[in-house]
């Protein structure tokens, strides 16, 4: 399974490294405002990249959206069956729901996607740029192991339930 | 700390997107938030702060300062403001009248200190001079065909030639001449032209990527520019192009000219790098600041030998979790800085030179650092 | 009732010197057509028929319809994934030796272009190893130019 998460993860490693060359760019749209350009997108094409779709199958992917001062990346977390689609949506929307305090989390995601972060010149300017790829990267890693974990649990935990519950019923 | 650093200040807390030193070296003004700083330099020592210029209320975005001392700032209020030094160590603040409404994004004054170009977000560039009779610094715009913003602006010699990178992937050189402030002798003989009207467009290149810096070599007449997509270009009134990329791929966002044949970038590698024109056009010749070969991508089974990132850990665990790291990031993972800049250098600037080389280049960079390094 | 508070009135500005997509194109001299295209497709896929991939992803990284409208583009992307997907994983590295810088960003493109479709997505695995044996051979550099690059395949 490591063999072809490891392309999956330096693909998304290496494109995050091109994309988070950020400077300050003050809106040419409105004035005195300084916005992510990403988040504004019908406004001025000439300030946004190329998108960078990587997807490892149709489950699992990244969509990579930057920007000449923000980069937005989107996850989208395998979801096998409907037990773990919502553990997927709990969990994301957990963290979502405390979004100040990890900075880079979007409190919404992208359509079609788990999870998105916003990352804007500020991050970058205050963050060293090489641990904000690798906060990613190992939030990647760290999602699919959550959920199978608690996927494991919640089994294990309705299981005993069940058997306590129906314990009952045995002679 | 490497050979090629001289000095190393960590000044503020916080990006410095502009520097700039006085015509004796003495003084040093940065951009740091709303404020612009103005450090007096030491023999031994830090820089000692000597000023804060306050007035603008939001991001500085680019200094400067003149050869007779006047600093001008500009910055993401619409603003630009002229200081007057005065005898007592403060600075006199008047208003440019500007007349842009959006961010203005650079400012550099012309050689003779007689006028400036501010570049801003208004898809403007105003070039800005003294009227005696009324004792303000008025502004003459030139638009088109700019069709972005304007993020770097650089004066030829001649004060009249005025080169503009941005955000709409073209280079531009345009003609500043100034009515009664600038004579027509000045760009007499000139191979780009011989009439330059004010705002007349004098030549462009289309590149696609954003352009980040522009620099002349005036005793050449050629222009070097650094765009978005890593590349180092240089080219002349001939129209003919010599592009050359960024060794690690990242893109430069500052670049000034060493010598006839040489060039200095730095960017989003954090570290200089120096270009050379050689016999078969400019080429990478050598990184400065930077230790040691780095292994040719980070998935590569030979770096994990020579890193003791895990030492704390028991030592069968820490092979574990050595290999873990590298199967599963494909990279391990080190907290070793290799360059003196921690964050991307955002402006580069000749410090000291002799024979018309210059030995010594001063940078800033987005982690509050300036460094000069030995070229 | 249309919900006037959200026009965007500066799209009607004529002045406002707002970019759209369609600026961003570079200007192209001719457009590349379907029929055009279809003998270089049929090249691809005997080069690839017959197991000679050095060539057909030589062919494929050459000159690519950037002109082309939407639908072209896409039969080519098609023919594109297939020779890539039929690649053995050992043979990745010396494919890419050989390509020249502008084959290297063009191949960028068709990989990023491949996996944000469903056909690409089922076959990631190898278009990742690609994207691997990329990245190992040329660092960032190609990505870069990627992300500026106004031509879009």
């Amino acid at each position: 399974m490591s063999q072809s998460l490891r392309p999956y993860l330096t693909a998304v490693r290496f494109s995050l490294q091109a994309a988070l060359t950020l400077s300050n760019f003050s809106s040419q749209v409105v004035e005195r405002h300084n916005r992510p350009e990403v988040e504004v997108e019908h406004t001025s094409a000439e300030l946004l990249f190329a998108p960078m779709h990587i997807s490892r199958n149709e489950h699992e992917q990244v969509l990579i959206e930057p920007s000449v001062n923000s980069v937005r990346v989107s996850i989208k977390v395998k979801q096998a069956d409907e037990i773990e689609q919502i553990l997927v949506h709990k969990f994301t929307r957990f963290l979502e729901q405390r979004a100040e305090a990890f900075y880079v989390l979007r409190r919404v995601p992208v359509q079609g996607f788990s999870i998105s972060f916003l990352i804007t010149n500020r991050h970058t300017e205050t963050m060293s740029g090489a641990k904000l790829v690798d906060f990613i990267i190992e939030f990647m890693e760290e999602v699919d192991k959550e959920i199978s974990e608690m996927k494991l649990f919640l089994n294990a935990r309705a299981r005993f339930v069940a058997e306590a519950y129906l314990g009952e019923f045995v002679y | 700390m490497s050979q090629s650093i001289v000095a190393n200040f960590k000044l503020v807390k916080g990006p410095i997107y502009s520097h700039c030193f006085s015509q004796d070296k003495r003084l040093l003004a940065i951009t740091f938030g709303t404020d612009c700083l103005v450090y007096a330099l030491k023999a031994q020592g830090a820089p000692v702060l000597v000023a804060t210029l306050p007035d603008h209320d939001k991001i500085v975005t680019a200094v400067d300062i003149s050869v007779h001392g006047r600093i001008v700032t500009c910055s993401q209020d619409r603003n630009a403001i002229v200081w007057e030094p005065i005898s007592d160590g403060s600075y006199k603040p008047t208003l440019v009248l500007l007349r842009i409404n959006r961010a203005a994004t650079t400012v550099k004054w012309a050689a003779n200190g007689y006028k400036f170009a501010v570049g801003s977000s208004a898809r403007i560039i105003a070039v800005c001079y003294y009227e005696q009779e009324n004792d303000w610094w008025v502004s003459k715009h030139i638009k088109k065909p700019i069709k972005s913003t304007i993020s770097t602006v650089a004066w030829h010699e001649n004060g009249i030639l005025l080169a503009c990178g941005g955000t709409d992937g073209y280079v531009r050189v345009f003609s500043g001449f100034v009515k009664g402030l600038d004579s027509k002798a000045q760009a007499a003989g000139s191979p780009w032209g011989d009439k330059f009207p004010f705002g007349a467009l004098v030549h462009e290149w289309y590149h696609g990527a954003w352009i980040q810096d522009v620099e002349w070599r005036s005793s050449l007449e050629k222009l070097a520019y650094v765009a978005h997509d890593g590349s180092l270009n240089v080219t002349d009134s001939t129209g003919a192009r010599f592009s050359t990329f960024s060794p690690e791929g990242l893109p430069f966002l500052a670049l000034t000219w060493i010598n006839d044949h040489e060039i200095l970038c730095g960017g989003y590698s954090c570290h200089p790098v120096l270009f050379t024109e050689g016999s078969k056009g400019w080429q990478f010749s050598a990184n400065l600041d930077k230790a040691g070969p780095q292994p040719k991508s980070p998935s590569t089974a030979g770096s994990a030998g020579n890193e003791d990132s895990s030492e704390d850990l028991p030592f069968g665990l820490s092979a574990l979790q050595k290999f873990k790291q590298l199967d599963l990031k494909g990279k391990v993972t080190t907290s070793v800085q290799d360059t003196t800049h921690e964050n991307a250098i955002a402006g580069l600037a000749p410090f000291k030179s002799t024979n018309g080389s210059v030995t010594e280049v001063s940078s800033c960079g987005l982690d509050g650092k300036i460094i000069i390094y030995r070229v | 009732m249309e919900d006037w508070r959200r026009i965007d009135i500066d799209a009607f500005d004529p002045d406002s010197g707002r970019l759209t997509l369609e600026d961003m194109r570079p200007p192209y001299g001719s457009h590349v057509s379907l029929q055009e295209l279809q003998p270089k497709i049929s090249q691809l896929r005997s080069a690839a028929a017959s197991g000679d991939f050095k060539t057909a992803v030589q062919i494929a990284m050459s000159d690519p319809p950037y002109s082309a409208d939407d639908a072209t583009k896409f039969q080519y992307l098609l023919a594109v994934l297939e020779v890539l997907t039929q690649v053995r994983q050992h043979d990745i590295s010396t494919i890419l030796g050989q390509l020249s810088l502008e084959q290297q960003d063009v191949l960028v493109k068709y990989l990023y272009k491949c996996m944000s479709i469903p056909e690409g997505q089922k076959q990631g695995g190898i278009l990742l190893s690609w994207f691997e044996k990329l990245t190992q051979e040329f660092g960032v550099g190609p990505i870069v130019r990627y992300l500026s690059d106004k031509n879009t395949v």
